[in-house]
């Protein structure tokens, strides 16, 4: 088995995918219509276009739990999915510039340093910086 | 303002931002304490990986990592792994593998990727390097490089 696809639930799929492209940089993979308004949707980091796909799933919006889980782990603060930075202090400013809101600025935990912010689709998604 | 009143002010001011932490902010406050908390250990631990990263295509081994942060073999390997969850020598294989992925991605030959990232032998680079991606070197570099024709 392979690890080749990770989800993210998300709130709006065309807020979502602008969001991940526009902000976080990431690259539209795959864009597949499966009903009138969902999609198989997967955005992939633009330094690795062959890395692992996330997936932007809007399983908020068709089953009650994930909506119920989701705004759960959103309220307390925690981020559920995190990417990896070379350099998380600069990727915050650059955030910060583009008004993405941070719930934790970088801060050094151990051996990593760590920010998380909101994806304006009901996740914090945390960055990590291994030191 | 009393200087009891302002001591009373700045407390409740105190209270309030930790009651307006979410849940993670917490955690994330309690483990820093809990577990990362030594600082000379950390300082240990970053030091030598940091000293990894810069001289991955060296030999390297454990006598001569634990002399660099003057500390017993031993214990350098039991921090290493009690921070990072891994022993340097298999930090040091994945800093290997991935800086050998880039050097075939850049169209280097298998041989001279092998002693360019502290391999001894192309024979035992594409054992391991197959074990760990799935293909062989040479594998790699072709997919490499058709990806790339095909972008074009």
């Amino acid at each position: 088995m392979k690890v080749k696809v990770i989800s993210i639930p998300v709130q709006d799929q065309e807020k979502a995918l602008r969001f991940y492209t526009e902000k976080l940089d990431f690259v539209k993979k795959i864009d597949v219509p499966i009903s009138e308004d969902s999609r198989w949707l997967t955005v992939v980091s633009k330094d690795e276009q062959d890395g692992v796909e996330v997936l932007l799933e809007p399983s908020p919006n068709h089953f009650e739990p994930a909506k119920v889980y989701q705004k759960a782990l959103f309220d307390a603060g925690i981020p559920y999915t995190q990417f990896n930075s070379d350099n998380v202090q600069q990727e915050y400013e650059r955030l910060v510039s583009l008004n993405v809101e941070f719930s934790v600025k970088p801060t050094e935990m151990g051996t990593a340093k760590i920010a998380v912010f909101n994806d304006t689709c009901g996740n914090n998604i945390q960055i990590v910086e291994m030191l | 303002m009393t200087n009891k009143k302002k001591q009373r002010t700045a407390n409740s001011g105190h209270c309030k931002t930790t009651q307006n932490m979410t849940y993670y902010h917490k955690e994330i406050n309690r483990i820093r304490t809990e577990c990362y908390s030594n600082k000379g250990q950390l300082d240990t631990v970053i030091g030598t990986r940091h000293y990894i990263n810069h001289n991955f295509d060296k030999e390297l081994n454990l006598d001569l990592l634990s002399h660099i942060r003057f500390t017993s073999k031993f214990h350098l390997l039991r921090l290493f792994k009690r921070y990072y969850g891994q022993t340097p020598k298999q930090y040091l294989t994945d800093k290997r593998i991935e800086k050998g992925k880039e050097l075939l991605k850049q169209g280097t030959n298998v041989s001279e990727t092998c002693f360019d990232i502290g391999f001894d032998s192309p024979s035992s680079f594409s054992t391991l390097f197959k074990s760990r991606v799935g293909l062989t070197p040479t594998e790699f570099q072709k997919r490499a490089t058709f990806a790339k024709c095909k972008e074009i």
